[in-house]
């Protein structure tokens, strides 16, 4: 086959993936060119309460003490470090167990959810549970407990599992 | 087989651009809004080729730009395995396994198979899969 003709016909799939990807997503694009989607892909319309921070709002917000600190990774990682003052949530734990009685804390409550750096997911998913549970204020902090770490913000080691 | 595999994990996607966004930016790889577009447009990159792998049409082109993405994303999972971030693939939507020695295993034979499209005779292809 003529390299030209394979040229053309590997275009018009890229052309035609194009049309529909952004076709069918349209309003997911309109929203990325307004500024959405640059800390995170949570639809804003699909959880309103959920918003990305990152260590400087979060240090803010520790030192004011005006947000509970949710910590999602397991109850090993937990007891080795922590944020100070941090409640651990294991989401893996809690996923299975279900999250009845996740949080008795009121629903206007500001919660940071963290887990560890940006490359966990739970702090997310986590994120997602409370904002279905009814919470109005969620936070994630994306770089957690490493960025924490790194700048050297006050931090515990005892355990305050539930 | 290589064609259904990519509708089945297209279609997956396509109905959870953010989701896969997500997962392409959880590898760390690249800038987090460079996740945004491929997120949207390597879905139906899959499903249109993983048809025209099915019903004969394009096929080697279909087969190129599939093992194009087979190697990157073997790329990925080499590096991702190597920098020790335990993350989940993203290539199946939710339903997507840990990036790992065996997600490894599986690209390498549907690159294979790709790469055995792009080097075959068209014709002879086309008759094997009717």
């Amino acid at each position: 086959m003529h390299q030209e003709k394979l040229f053309q016909q590997i275009v018009f799939i890229l052309i035609l993936s194009s049309i529909l990807g952004l076709g069918a997503n349209f309003p997911l694009v309109e929203k990325y060119f307004q500024g959405e989607f640059q800390h995170g892909f949570l639809s804003l319309e699909e959880y309103p309460s959920i918003t990305f921070i990152t260590l400087l709002e979060a240090q803010e917000l520790f030192l004011k003490g005006e947000a509970l600190f949710i910590d999602s990774r397991n109850e090993e990682a937990f007891k080795t470090g922590h944020i100070l003052k941090a409640k651990n949530i294991p989401f893996v734990k809690y996923k299975e167990k279900g999250f009845m009685k996740l949080l008795s804390h009121p629903l206007e409550e500001t919660l940071v959810v963290y887990c560890d750096g940006s490359e966990c997911q739970t702090s997310e998913e986590l994120a997602k549970l409370l904002h279905k549970k009814g919470f109005e204020d969620i936070r994630i902090f994306f770089g957690g407990w490493t960025e924490w770490m790194k700048k050297r913000l006050p931090v515990s080691k005892e355990s305050d599992t539930q | 087989m290589v064609g259904g595999v990519f509708i089945w994990a297209g279609l997956l996607k396509i109905f959870d651009p953010l989701g896969f966004a997500q997962g392409i930016a959880n590898y760390k790889a690249f800038p987090l809004g460079m996740s945004f577009f491929p997120a949207l447009l390597l879905p139906w990159i899959e499903v249109i080729c993983g048809f025209f792998l099915i019903f004969g049409i394009f096929l080697k082109a279909s087969a190129i730009l599939l093992s194009g993405f087979l190697t990157v994303f073997l790329v990925l999972i080499v590096v991702t395995i190597l920098r020790g971030l335990d993350i989940d693939c993203g290539c199946f939507g939710s339903l997507s396994g840990k990036a790992d020695y065996k997600l490894l295993l599986v690209d390498s034979v549907l690159l294979f198979f790709s790469l055995m499209i792009v080097f075959s005779e068209e014709k002879a292809m086309i008759l094997k899969l009717r």
